[in-house]
């Protein structure tokens, strides 16, 4: 079981929290022209990688804020928490 | 047109569990509210007012965790930032409220008919909240507020004292006969009594 401190709440159970996917992807910019390959990656493709990473988590049974948090998905490690309007 | 409440089929007055031997006045209590007014406040990340200015029944809006700013007739609780949960005896408020917050900057949402709040009071009162909910009750004090799920429900908990502990569970309606089963079989091991 993980705990997750909420950038707004405070330390909170996993279970209040619902996985958002990759932080790091970025979706192209509007009206700009896009390959059919990169709108592809967009949507689908991602790394799965063994180490330290930067999700999106949604507090959905708390303040229902989209958070960053940087985890290792190895030993599952959180080092940091952000708003999810914040950089690292 | 009367209302009828979202426990009104299931709440069962009387004892139950473990309450022999017991002094009544020990045992846990359980109650339905009834006929509180629920208003959902949210402010637009757009919106440049100052929450400082506004006031309900006497009471600010506080952007803070856990917070809940009370009278003897309403609550305001925090439920998340730029977001409230207000609740009152005061039905008229909605007026009031309605007046204040322009719809430029605020969504006001009535919420009095779906919700249900299932009122726990006694010494025991977190230790059964511990049996379904993750949240470490250890560090909630007084006009504390918080989100979270009980045995997988969406709960809004308020603790309204703690001597003894009285305690407010929200939940959807739609939830509320489950939520009340939950609470009451947790209840057995200390004895309770459904008033």
């Amino acid at each position: 079981m993980l705990h997750i401190k909420c950038p707004h709440c405070g330390m909170r159970s996993q279970n209040e929290f619902s996985y958002g996917g990759d932080a790091t992807i970025k979706r192209p910019e509007l009206n700009k022209e896009i390959s059919d390959q990169d709108w592809n990656n967009f949507v689908y493709n991602r790394k799965s990688l063994r180490g330290k990473h930067l999700e999106l988590w949604q507090h959905l049974s708390g303040c229902r804020q989209w958070i960053k948090v940087e985890r290792d998905t190895a030993t599952h490690e959180i080092f940091k928490t952000l708003k999810a309007n914040q950089d690292i | 047109m009367t209302s009828i409440s979202a426990l009104e089929n299931i709440h069962i007055k009387g004892l139950f569990g473990d309450y022999e031997d017991k002094n009544e006045k020990d045992l846990l209590k359980i109650s339905e509210n009834k006929d509180l007014l629920i208003i959902q406040i949210v402010q637009y990340k757009s919106s440049s007012t100052f929450l400082e200015s506004l006031k309900i029944d006497g009471l600010n809006l506080k952007n803070e965790t856990l917070n809940v700013c009370s009278n003897s007739d309403t609550r305001i609780l925090w439920n998340g930032p730029n977001s409230w949960l207000l609740v009152s005896n005061k039905k008229k408020l909605l007026r009031e409220i309605i007046g204040k917050f322009d719809e430029n900057n605020f969504a006001v949402t009535d919420l009095s008919h779906s919700r249900a709040i299932i009122e726990l009071n006694g010494e025991n009162a977190k230790e059964v909240l511990k049996k379904g909910c993750p949240y470490n009750f250890n560090e909630l004090k007084k006009d504390n507020c918080l989100n979270s799920t009980f045995n997988g429900m969406p709960v809004t908990i308020d603790l309204l004292d703690n001597n003894p502990n009285k305690i407010r569970i929200f939940t959807l309606r739609s939830f509320s006969e489950s939520l009340y089963h939950s609470i009451t079989d947790s209840c057995l091991e200390f004895g309770y009594k459904g008033i």
